[in-house]
């Protein structure tokens, strides 16, 4: 039609048209005019018609449609994720984004209730039918059925083929290791914002993760160690009916947390099921005066300041009497101790005395040095700002100086040890993992021949004093027992304590420190109905060191079988064998 | 004179259009395979997502601590079970004598 048209239009203006022989006829001339015309405009707008058309054929088969397009059609396809995994140190899956589903019913569009409901709950097991007949009865134009389906479920809810039931695609949070990590990795709402632990504290870097395909948060946390620490706190707090728990694991000379425990837990998946309680934090939010686990510093503080000598001794023949106040001691030796003496029978008097010999002034600065003054850096939201007294008088000196009046996390605590045994450099908690070769400020607090002896007298209270039952067979094992009344409504609770323990091992060249902590634990039989830390915290440190020494690569100290019966750290000390690592 | 250059144009218009069109048609068939591919490729990666958690829900140390418990015979490594090379057994040789010292403690 078109070559037609065109070659009609070219045969007439074209190759131009004949001459019309003039004849009389005007008036067929004029109907030749008229037709004329109209064929030109039928011609124009064939052709402007067919030109499009080649315009546009060119343009759907030659330049064609953008790539992206194909294969959009095919319907969920994946989608990258919202945020990165988190693995603890080895690389073990900590949390991990999911594709899920959510099932939405509209029961307007269900005919035959019953069978789908039976249906429904032939896919989903656990749903509970009452429910969802009466969500379904309820007269809602939508309502949302279950969260997280698997793919496998989501397959078969949609080969039911129940029409007003519908699926929408969801990214969702995942923690494999249910409530272990509960405390340290935190959780995210439903939205995939964190809202605790290092969800909420390295959410940016999640993202950003997720976002550049920049592999896993890798945190300090070992899942080993992780396990056999809440086991092992677990335990002790049935065993001791125990209200609470906390235990935390470092490296002393890097300041990664390997174990961070809370107790009780709580599932991640659904923090909001939990009690308040569980959701609190109490090895770096929750502050507590601790006791005797402080007397070490102020030791440290006397020894490294040359305000007292190990020799020195102190009066503790009778309590001290401080305004309204009485300072005395739990197992009085009513006599004058020497600086070891002190801790190894935890001597209150003692360390008070020596807290003053050392002035308040001092004190406060020494503490302030180790960190014991300020929230501790932690990539984490919840940590506990100590509360320390505003005006530092000697009554506040002496009782610091034997851990009250003043109330830490234990991350602080934990921190503080790993300062006095790691030759004196402070260290900054972390719960990411460091690579080797990062760059860790080092800052010195005490000088490296008083941590070494801190190291010893540590080693000592573990070997003959309240510590005893923190050893451990075969490895070389220091620490500090601390047994607090609870401060309730302004007032000491004879009968709740706190109770806690320090160990550091191996106490002769220090890797790690391990804190156990207690909330008001009871004595039972076993204990001969003490309830304090010696009993209670300290046992629970030595089973934890005893599990996670070997795969640390801790070397055993002496051949264990033989020689039990002399303290090992002698053994190690005479060096007769010309393979020993320090001398103390 | 024209005509001839005429014809061979258009031929020549006509096979580029041919051949610019099947080089098109293929183009577009490697690209549906492409994105095929790659939608095949993203479902393998979330799928190996999901089993890398179902892996790491299998093998919670609380599980293996059961699983252990009931099927083997294995216990807790204790300190006495290891031994550091230089604190050999009794019953074998030292591996070097230490420099200065008069043999075995």
């Amino acid at each position: 039609m078109r070559d037609l048209a065109v070659r009609r239009w070219w045969c007439r203006y074209g190759a131009g048209a004949p001459n019309l022989r003039e004849s009389g006829e005007s008036a067929r001339a004029q109907r030749l005019e008229r037709a004329r015309g109209r064929l030109l405009t039928t011609g124009v707008v064939f052709l402007l018609f067919f030109g499009a058309l080649v315009v546009r054929t060119l343009d759907v088969a030659v330049i064609g449609v953008p790539a992206g397009a194909v294969g959009a059609g095919a319907g969920g396809a994946p989608q990258p994720v919202a945020r990165a995994d988190i693995v603890d140190r080895n690389g073990v899956l900590l949390a991990s984004n999911l594709p899920t589903h959510a099932l939405y019913v509209e029961p307007g569009k269900i005919f035959d209730r019953e069978a789908a409901i039976a249906a429904i709950g032939g896919v989903l097991p656990d749903l509970n039918l009452d429910r969802t007949a009466a969500l379904l009865d309820s007269g809602r134009t939508t309502a949302l059925l279950r969260h997280d389906l698997t793919p496998e479920q989501a397959h078969a809810i949609n080969r039911l083929g129940i029409p007003g039931l519908w699926l929408e695609r969801q990214d969702q949070r995942f923690y494999p290791q249910g409530r272990l990590f509960a405390h340290a990795v935190g959780f995210t709402d439903v939205d995939n914002r964190g809202l605790a632990g290092i969800e909420q504290a390295a959410g940016d870097e999640l993202r950003r993760r997720a976002e550049e395909r920049d592999g896993p948060l890798a945190l300090s946390l070992d899942i080993r160690i992780q396990h056999a620490l809440a086991e092992a706190l677990d335990d002790a707090m049935t065993t001791h009916r125990a209200v609470g728990a906390a235990g935390l694991v470092m490296d002393v000379t890097s300041g990664e947390l390997l174990a961070l425990v809370s107790l009780p837990s709580f599932d991640p998946k659904a923090p909001d099921r939990s009690a308040t309680n569980a959701r609190f934090n109490r090895a770096t939010l929750g502050t507590y005066e601790l006791g005797s686990t402080f007397k070490p510093f102020t030791i440290a503080m006397a020894l490294d300041l040359g305000v007292a000598a190990l020799e020195d001794s102190y009066d503790a023949t009778e309590p001290i009497r401080v305004s309204r106040h009485l300072i005395r001691d739990h197992h009085p030796e009513n006599r004058w101790l020497t600086v070891p003496e002190i801790l190894i029978h935890s001597s209150n008097i003692g360390a008070a005395r020596m807290a003053v010999h050392v002035g308040g002034e001092r004190q406060r600065s020494f503490l302030e040095a180790l960190g014991m003054l300020a929230r501790m850096p932690l990539e984490s939201s919840e940590r506990g700002r100590p509360i320390a007294p505003r005006r530092w008088s000697t009554h506040s000196t002496m009782t610091i100086g034997f851990g009250h009046g003043i109330a830490v996390t234990p991350l602080h605590l934990i921190a503080g040890y790993a300062a006095l045994v790691n030759g004196g450099i402070a260290v900054t908690p972390t719960l990411l993992r460091r690579e080797t070769g990062m760059h860790i400020e080092r800052r010195r607090v005490i000088g490296a021949e008083t941590s070494a002896v801190m190291r010893m007298l540590l080693y000592a209270v573990v070997a003959e004093g309240t510590g005893r039952k923190a050893a451990v067979p075969g490895y070389l094992v220091g620490g500090k027992t601390g047994t607090a009344e609870k401060a309730i409504g302004g007032r000491y609770k004879r009968d709740s304590m706190i109770t806690s323990f320090v160990g550091v091992f191996p106490i002769d060249e220090p890797r790690y420190a391990v804190l156990t902590l207690l909330d008001e634990p009871k004595g039972t039989k076993e204990t001969f109905g003490f309830a304090t830390a010696g009993w209670t915290a300290a046992p629970v440190a030595g089973a934890v060191i005893e599990r996670i020494a070997p795969f640390l690569g801790v070397p055993a100290a002496v051949d264990t079988g033989e020689s039990e019966e002399e303290p090992p750290f002698a053994e190690r000390r005479k060096g007769d064998d010309g393979e020993q690592h320090v001398a103390l | 004179m024209m005509r001839p250059l005429v014809v061979i144009s258009i031929a020549a218009f006509v096979l580029a259009m041919l051949a610019l069109f099947l080089v098109k048609h293929e183009v577009r068939g490697l690209e549906r395979e492409l994105a095929l591919l790659e939608l095949d490729r993203q479902r393998h990666v979330e799928a190996i997502r999901v089993l890398r958690s179902e892996w790491s829900y299998l093998t919670r140390p609380s599980r293996l601590a059961t699983l252990a418990a009931r099927h083997l015979p294995l216990e807790p490594v204790q300190a006495a079970q290891i031994r550091w090379l230089p604190q050999r057994p009794a019953g074998l040789p030292a591996l070097m004598t230490p420099i200065g010292g008069e043999g075995g403690s």
